[in-house]
């Protein structure tokens, strides 16, 4: 029985590859895309025709249309009341991240889903690449030791529009480009942050918005991680940006630089040289994750609580730039 | 023709000692070692004497070059210098802020050069980045990050791994980075240090070092004594205009591989990159002719000391748990 997914919102450019690969679900007779809806009646028709599925004028009409669940990608602010609106209709969410830009909005979410009775999954396709996998394979085999210590990055470039404006977005590259590093080390390590340390700035584009962060974060378990946030990508740049992780234990080292898959196409045309991605597509594997849970009814791999601590670490982030030392989580409610 | 005397022969001091040999100017009277063996064997080597004690080498020579652990450093400098000995002094400067002055005070009491041997600097690919930075090739730096390190360095007595001598992979390694940050992008604002130092494993030791820069950039230093394939470096400097991208192992002109005896797999590919000039020869050099022509050299004995002022406020924020705002500044 194939799962009835409906789309909310195109703002996120996510949502175009994950209209991808629910189609490529709906070929395999996994899923089907019911339809889609946009505050921006434009961009939502034109996306419906790119999809060859349907248009629905409103938010409630696309509710109302049969289906079983919705993909939530508008602007990080109204994450909130999309999740809500769909919860209450009784449709599972897979809400794109950051979970939320405030704890109180994520906890609301997780909680409006769990009154309704339906499932919310947070978007962390990295969790779904075969490299990062392979990784926490030789973690969990123990073939590092104990783990000490991870150096993560999360680079890209300011992606513009609703992403710079912090009444929309939350922030700028911290909210942007904490959480999904901060997910795989909560995973990997299946400990918490407890503390939290940021050197924020806005060096690239001089706006009133942060595009570079550095983060270090202390878990639970004594291990300590940096990751930096930051859209330090110049523009020439080859690729969008990079997610790596560098796992250091009491046996050995890993380094994973998640998409390094890639052929290096040098165009006289475009005067560009671009890295050609060859590598496994990561957001298949959280659709169809997603489309699964919903068809079986089991749990999601990733949840809100997932979403929500991550994001913990962005909002303490910003919180210990302007205190200018470290903070502990987590934060009060 | 400056006559030179070595104290120390590990690593650096034998690398020191192959430099002077090519210099026109100077000539290699002997070495002094703790250890009287290793400093006649190496001695022998370079066909010249080994001193039975410090002060004996002091005698013969117009300058010394210290290449002894650094907790040694003090007091080697304040001999040299109320000798009236010229100094060329490895890296850290000293263990501790006071040992530091004390070498900076001394030396320019007796009036003699003391150069902190700040290698980095004479290193092409870190002088090549500095100059484009200055040029403006990036624009304004914004974010910076280096990183630096191999498998935990062993030597004589296993000094190393005695946080008390050594300082651990922030004060022996990574010194290097804060020199040349602080030479390429200026003063350090304040810092943010974890580091495995204090949980005293067994040759494993790692750090990641935040720092501010008064210019308002942000910089990440990675310190690794925990990575068995090998020493590595890179460093990325992003401004608002562009980015400097380097990495040593994607910077090897040379992949030798060898077929193991009687053919099959398991030979290791061993990288190289050779220069026509090396660094520590480049760096002994512009020491040597600054003395020759009694002029400060470029790497001042306060930029050695500033260093070792970050690194220290590295390893106190990874004890305490703190930000540590770095005094006076310049």
């Amino acid at each position: 029985m194939a799962v009835r997914i409906g789309m909310m919102s195109f703002a996120h450019m996510h949502a175009y590859s994950y209209a991808h690969c629910v189609k490529q679900l709906e070929a395999e007779g996994r899923a089907q895309l019911v339809g889609v809806a946009d505050d921006d009646p434009q961009r939502g028709q034109q996306v419906a025709q790119q999809y060859g599925t349907r248009f629905y004028e409103s938010y409630e009409a696309l509710l109302d249309a049969g289906i079983d669940a919705v993909i939530v990608c508008p602007e990080n602010v109204k994450h909130r009341p999309l999740t809500e609106m769909a919860a209450k209709a009784g449709k599972h969410v897979l809400c794109e991240k950051p979970l939320a830009t405030s704890k109180a909005d994520g906890r609301a979410m997780i909680e409006v889903c769990k009154a309704n009775g339906v499932q919310l999954m947070t978007a962390f396709p990295c969790r779904f690449s075969p490299s990062y996998i392979r990784l926490k394979q030789m973690v969990e085999a123990g073939e590092l030791g104990e783990v000490l210590a991870i150096r993560g990055t999360n680079r890209g470039r300011n992606p513009g529009g609703w992403f710079i404006v912090p009444e929309l977005s939350g922030g700028g590259a911290v909210i942007d480009h904490t959480v999904h590093v901060t997910d795989l080390c909560r995973d990997l390590l299946k400990s918490e942050v407890v503390e939290v340390y940021a050197e924020i700035g806005n060096g690239f584009c001089h706006g009133d918005f942060d595009d570079t962060g550095m983060l270090t974060l202390t878990f639970a378990n004594d291990v300590f991680a940096t990751l930096d946030s930051s859209w330090s990508r110049p523009k020439v740049f080859p690729t969008w940006g990079d997610v790596t992780l560098q796992v250091v234990g009491t046996k050995g080292l890993v380094y994973m630089d998640m998409f390094a898959q890639n052929s290096t196409l040098y165009d006289d045309r475009n005067m560009r040289i671009t890295l050609e991605h060859w590598g496994s597509s990561i957001d298949y594997g959280l659709v169809s994750a997603f489309v699964e849970s919903v068809a079986s009814g089991k749990p999601v791999p990733i949840t809100g609580e997932d979403g929500l601590a991550a994001a913990e670490v962005a909002f303490a982030a910003y919180e210990s730039a302007k205190r200018g030392e470290p903070v502990r989580l987590p934060l009060p409610e | 023709m400056l006559r030179v005397g070595i104290a120390g022969v590990g690593t650096m001091g034998r690398t020191h000692a192959s430099a002077y040999a090519k210099l026109p100017n100077t000539r290699l009277i002997g070495f002094y070692d703790s250890v009287t063996e290793a400093a006649q064997r190496v001695a022998s080597q370079f066909g010249v004497q080994a001193f039975p004690s410090y002060e004996a080498m002091l005698e013969q020579v117009d300058m010394v070059d210290i290449c002894t652990p650094t907790p040694t450093h003090l007091e080697l400098v304040l001999k040299a210098a109320s000798a009236g000995k010229h100094i060329l002094c490895e890296k850290p400067l000293g263990r501790t802020l006071p040992q530091c002055e004390q070498m900076i005070e001394a030396a320019s009491k007796a009036g003699v050069t003391l150069m902190p041997a700040q290698v980095l600097r004479f290193f092409p690919e870190f002088k090549q980045a500095r100059d484009l930075v200055l040029a403006g090739a990036v624009g304004k730096p914004a974010a910076i990050r280096t990183r630096r390190g191999g498998p935990y360095p062993r030597a004589a007595n296993d000094w190393y791994a005695d946080f008390e001598q050594s300082g651990g992979p922030i004060l022996d390694m990574v010194i290097h980075d804060f020199d040349w940050l602080r030479w390429t992008f200026g003063e350090v604002e304040r810092v943010f240090a974890k580091a495995l130092t204090f949980k005293k494993l067994d040759h494993i030791d790692y750090a990641l070092i935040t720092l501010r820069l008064k210019s308002g950039a942000i910089a990440h230093v990675e310190a690794n004594w925990a990575d068995p394939s090998g020493f590595k470096v890179d460093f990325e400097i992003a401004g608002d205009a562009g980015m400097i991208a380097f990495d040593s192992r994607f910077a090897m002109p040379l992949m030798v591989a060898k077929q193991n005896a009687g053919g099959g797999g398991g030979g290791v590919a061993v990288p190289e990159s050779p220069l026509a000039e090396d660094p520590y020869m480049l760096e002994i050099k512009h020491f040597v002719d600054s003395v020759e022509a009694g002029q400060q050299p470029s790497i001042t004995a306060v930029d050695g000391m500033k260093a070792v002022e970050i690194a220290l406020a590295a390893i106190e924020s990874a004890r305490t748990g703190r930000v540590i705002r770095l005094g006076g500044g310049a």
